[in-house]
């Protein structure tokens, strides 16, 4: 009997990675796009997504680029200095790639109704009025749902910067930090140069 | 019956000290050598890192078809050898 392995889940890149793991990321990535195009959720950043003033496609196309190659950028050099090990660019990359599947389904949360309507809602009203809005509630429990897949993502890439960089302990978790946080900052910084 | 596989300890059950070998002997004539042996490098390292250095000699030394092999991908084969390196190198020195 086959078992369920929940290590797969949290780490799939112990089984894949290099260019396997470019190829499905590259797919999910071209698969994002096309989902985001259709719902207008921009990525503004690694961990910031919603509305933005430039509907074109490319615009999209170029916001994943973006979120996946500073990571991956950073990882790497990052990597070069702190790891004892000989890294590989297509490993770093391969994984990076991989390790955004998960927001796939959160993009699909975004086109849903509730989620859409969320968007047109304005913000500034008072609080009651805003929870009185058709299907808002509803929108932000869907929300939280898409969150969950944001979390799987990360635990993707801390896995991917684990394995591709072979790091361990305090390396792996400030590594991890400033090129999450700090690559979030430089993804919102490049992406706001497409509006 | 079946046989119990007896694996060879390599730390003190009392104080988890590594230990050495004091006594050998011969099987077919009971001859028995007394004495302080350390164990060579490669007994001294787990039973799933012995493995290990046998699939690696197995693959000829490739990582790759390591990888194929037991179905892992190839940085997580080369970040076990990269341990495994610097797990020799700390036993060296010793």
């Amino acid at each position: 009997m086959k078992t369920f392995n929940l290590n797969l889940v949290l780490n799939p890149f112990e089984r894949i990675a290099g260019f396997q793991a470019l190829g499905w990321g590259l797919l999910g990535m071209a698969v994002s796009t096309v989902i985001c195009y259709l719902s207008g959720w921009h990525y503004h950043g690694l961990l910031h997504f919603g509305p933005a003033p430039n509907p074109a496609w490319w615009c999209y196309a170029i916001e994943h680029l973006v979120v996946w190659i500073v990571p991956a950028v950073l990882f790497y050099l990052g990597g070069l200095i702190l790891s004892r090990s000989k890294i590989r660019v297509i490993d770093v990359l391969g994984t990076v790639a991989f390790a955004q599947l998960p927001l796939i389904l959160m993009n699909l949360f975004n086109l849903l109704p509730p989620i859409q309507n969320m968007t047109k809602v304005d913000m500034n009203i008072p609080p009651a009025e805003l929870l009185a809005q058709p299907g808002f509630l509803v929108g932000v429990w869907l929300s939280l749902i898409g969150v969950v897949f944001l979390v799987w993502a990360l635990v993707w890439m801390f896995n991917a910067l684990k394995v591709s960089c072979n790091l361990k302990g305090y390396p792996l978790g400030i590594l991890y930090c400033i090129a999450v946080f700090g690559g979030d900052v430089l993804c919102r910084y490049l992406i706001r140069l497409c509006y | 019956m079946e046989e119990i596989k007896k694996r060879l300890p390599l730390r003190c059950p009392a104080c988890e000290a590594p230990l050495k070998v004091g006594r050998m002997f011969c099987e077919q004539c009971n001859t028995e050598v007394c004495g302080s042996f350390d164990l060579p490098l490669l007994a001294r390292l787990t039973e799933k890192e012995q493995q290990f250095v046998i699939d690696f000699i197995k693959s000829s030394g490739s990582l790759k078809d390591m990888a194929k092999n037991i179905g892992v991908s190839y940085p997580t084969v080369r970040n076990i050898l990269d341990d495994l390196i610097g797990k020799l190198n700390k036993m060296e020195e010793l």
